[in-house]
């Protein structure tokens, strides 16, 4: 038998700092044995859900396509489609049953096109899904907002677009992203006008996933960027470069050269790598002349333009930079006078093993 | 002295063991509330990711893979093919044979049909020489690849020559015989491209123990826990520093470390610093503490990223003997890059990385198992004079040894709730029993392992790497 009275006589007869290290043990104790059968539970309950989910989704599943191939041929809803709708009302107004027929719903929405898409945006709309997703933009929690946009996009709401796009500049990136993917998701092009109002950086992974999103469309018609190439949002400015590079935007040149002697380094940095790719052969004496005063990695960038669009008029200029102090540039530079003038380049051979450069040496090892 | 003048002593050296106890609980407490609020950030974040986009863009960054292999040749050709089945479309692989002295070279010739190229080197960074040269495949199959031969000059030197042979913005620096996740490249290259006004230096992710679970063909089929109480320690121990530690540091700009197992730097700023130091045993630290050093000294804004997903899976050791080699070598790796970079210890020119960060790896990682060295001679001490009270004594031992227990269980519980990777039934009892259990199977061993890893940096210099003998993946 535990005899209490002996352990509360002991305990207090300890000393303060004991007795208080004892509360904490005690304390400890508990969490411990807590958090140690607490775990089970949650471990159970995860399975459990993991189950639940599984049997939901494919019960929504076989409804939902059962529902998707009863449409007929008219833009109304078909009975078995009625019944079906009604029958998922209920479910809908449950949180953990609307996930699932929303993720099955995102399933459906990325295999099917056409009417059968129309007719996944008629069940979103008249089973009262919508209304979550508008209520969602009300919501003060940004990872709500930012889910409630999401769903939006998915199903195509265009006409939810004037309670969206104020959330252009919201504070938290997520929302804003979200924001920007459903402009650009339903509106393409025209989606990229946010750009004008955007006051806030765009993240290198977002622009990717901007660009990335346009090119998944059949109409490639891209608008004027020149608004963008001058944005005073640097960010703006580099996409609009990755725009100018991917679509061959030949026409924006001229506003591509003023972009020569932007500010930003990044900015300069890609200018000359879009006008690479556009034949700039106009940027060229610009360049040139400005030699001395670009950053390394620029001067490197300029020599892969030439390298691309070198003409025999160039060879003085690349001469001049056989030695440059950078072995790229070094390397860039024999390489093109090799292209150009291959006796000339042959005759360095004969230089001295002092009077050559680390590009030449490591060339001749080869 | 006098009896008075013992006793002060004394008085002294407990409030010194006392305020050092305390402080290392109240900082553990301080660090789980951090992570546990970034890692429900983190969480609520990660469901607005979608990694598809980043999956076929072309202007999507490169990165080159570096693969350092020393002696691989039991498991080098299966192991790069997993490399090779990274889902990610701008990157290549670099596997740097480090003077092997067993067939790596020729398994790897033949199992990716590779052809001696000539290649130029920009010597940025020194090292030790090519011994066969470079190869790349006939394979367009294998067009990403290519084989290094070079002579030997250790794990360091070799990352270094696949800095130089770099052509991508970023590298992946990874031991050979990790497994890395398909989706690995495309979630640690996210957050280099997610910040805007800060930049990304470097970025690592969580390390998981594989031992015991099954791969097929490369891929992670499927994780079990192992039997062996050691290496089920050392999971436990890895789910508290990584998803309790390091969530926490990355929320306040404050990691050291990203594991040599697998991250990825910004290779400009890598090889502007000088590339991987060869004279340090601790290179993964090492090179990214010279990283921040150079970011704070030209005074721009940066970050040491971390992510918690689950990204590489690794062979732990299974042997004792192993294990206190490897632990051993993480200390001395520790002592060296902290006194290395001195100056920025206490020093308010580096900010919170010098104030916060630096201090807490000296008291809390580098001192740590002297302090409880000489707290444990101290004790024995004591017994012997017979001056312990050990109604303290004992309160204080339980108190410590329950708190870390909480703490694993608090490791358990973020690993439960984010990523539950050891789904199978029962595994949550003895993930319960482990937590109880760790501190006896593991703690000692790591103790005997960094005293001796004190005493090899100051007395037996001549101690470099130390054998780590490995089973292999494929037969996991």
């Amino acid at each position: 038998m535990i005899d209490y009275q002996y352990i509360y006589s002991t305990y207090n007869n300890l000393p303060f700092l004991i007795k208080l290290v004892w509360i904490v043990i005690s304390l400890l104790a508990l969490t411990i044995a807590f958090m140690s059968m607490y775990l089970k539970v949650i471990r159970h309950s995860l399975r459990k859900k993991r189950e639940i989910n599984i049997k939901f989704k494919t019960e929504y599943e076989s409804l939902l396509v059962k529902y998707l191939y009863s449409g007929d041929d008219s833009e109304k809803t078909t009975k078995t489609q009625n019944s079906i709708i009604e029958s998922l009302k209920e479910s809908v107004k449950v949180d953990s049953k609307r996930k699932i027929i929303l993720a099955v719903l995102y399933d459906l929405m990325n295999e099917v096109s056409g009417e059968m898409s129309d007719s996944i945006q008629t069940f979103y709309y008249k089973t009262g899904l919508i209304k979550y997703s508008y209520t969602k933009l009300k919501n003060k929690k940004w990872h709500v907002i930012a889910k409630g946009i999401g769903e939006l996009r998915r199903f195509r709401i265009k006409k939810a677009s004037h309670r969206v796009t104020k959330f252009i500049n919201h504070p938290v990136r997520e929302v804003q992203k979200e924001t920007h993917l459903y402009m650009v998701n339903l509106f393409l092009f025209d989606g990229l006008s946010f750009l004008d109002h955007l006051k806030t950086p765009l993240s290198e992974w977002e622009q990717i996933q901007l660009l990335e999103t346009l090119q998944k469309f059949e109409n490639q018609e891209i608008c004027n960027i020149r608004p963008w190439l001058k944005s005073t949002n640097n960010s703006v400015v580099l996409f609009a470069l990755k725009l100018a590079k991917i679509y061959n935007q030949f026409e924006v040149k001229e506003t591509l050269m003023e972009l020569l002697s932007h500010t930003n380094k990044d900015i300069r940095l890609n200018t000359i790598n879009v006008l690479t790719h556009l034949y700039g052969i106009e940027a060229k004496d610009v360049l040139k002349t400005n030699f001395n005063t670009l950053s390394i990695e620029e001067q490197i960038s300029f020599f892969g333009l030439l390298e691309k669009l070198v003409m025999p008029d160039d060879e003085p200029f690349i001469e001049e930079h056989l030695f440059h102090k950078n072995f790229e540039i070094q390397l860039l530079a024999l390489n093109i006078l090799k292209e150009i003038n291959i006796d000339k380049y042959m005759g360095l051979s004969k230089l001295s093993k002092k009077e050559k450069s680390t590009a030449m040496i490591k060339s001749e090892n080869i | 002295m006098d009896t008075s003048s013992v006793k002060i002593i004394l008085q002294i050296l407990h409030v010194i063991f006392f305020g050092y106890a305390f402080a290392a609980i109240l900082s553990y407490i301080i660090l789980s509330v951090i992570s546990g609020k970034e890692t429900i950030e983190y969480s609520k974040r990660k469901s607005f990711i979608n990694y598809k986009d980043i999956l076929s863009s072309t202007i999507s960054p490169s990165i080159t893979i570096i693969a350092p292999a020393y002696n691989e040749s039991l498991n080098v050709v299966e192991n790069v093919r997993s490399l090779l089945s990274n889902h990610y479309v701008n990157y290549n692989v670099i596997i740097v044979n480090d003077g092997s002295e067993d067939d790596s070279l020729e398994r790897l010739i033949e199992a990716y049909d590779l052809e001696k190229t000539e290649y130029i080197i920009n010597d940025k960074i020194k090292t030790q020489p090519l011994r066969a040269g470079i190869f790349k495949s006939k394979n367009p199959a294998f067009e990403k690849l290519m084989v290094v031969d070079k002579k030997n000059g250790g794990k360091a030197d070799a990352l270094n020559m696949g800095l130089n042979l770099s052509k991508s913005k970023y590298v992946a620096c990874i031991d050979v015989d990790c497994l890395l996740l398909e989706d690995a490249l495309q979630k640690l290259i996210k957050p280099f491209l997610d910040e805007t006004e800060t930049k990304v230096i470097a970025a690592g992710g969580v390390i998981r123990i594989v031992n015991s679970c099954t791969i097929k063909g490369g891929k992670l089929m499927d994780i079990n826990l192992p039997k062996s109480l050691l290496v089920k320690s050392q999971i436990l121990e890895y789910l508290r520093a990584f998803l309790l530690g390091r969530m926490a540091w990355s929320r306040l700009n404050g990691l050291l470390v990203i594991s040599g197992a697998f991250g990825v730097l910004d290779k400009e700023i890598a090889i502007t610093v000088g590339g991987y130091d060869t004279n340090t045993v601790g290179e993964d630290m090492e090179i990214i503490v010279r990283m921040r050093r150079y970011m704070e000294e030209k005074n721009e804004k940066y970050r040491v990223s971390y992510i918690p997903d689950p990204l590489c899976w690794t062979e732990a050791p299974d042997s004792y003997k192993i294990f206190i080699s490897q632990r051993n070598r993480w200390t001395r790796g520790t002592i060296e890059t902290l006194k290395k970079h001195r100056k920025i210890g206490f020093n308010r020119k580096y900010g919170s990385f010098g104030l916060v960060s630096y201090p807490y790896w000296l008291i809390f990682e580098r001192l740590a198992p002297i302090i409880e060295l000489i707290g444990l001679i101290y004790f024995i001490i004591l017994i012997i004079l017979q001056e312990v009270k050990w109604e303290y004594a004992m309160s204080f031992l339980v108190l410590s040894y329950l708190f870390s227990v909480v703490f694993s269980l608090m490791a358990i519980y973020s690993e439960e709730l984010t990523f539950h990777q050891y789904k199978k039934k029962g595994t949550g009892i003895k993930l319960i029993l482990l937590s109880a259990l760790e501190p006896f199977a593991l703690h000692p061993f790591i103790l005997y392992a960094a005293i001796q890893g004190n005493y090899d940096y100051y007395f037996n210099k001549k101690k470099k790497w130390g054998n780590m003998v490995r089973k292999g993946l494929s037969t996991t």
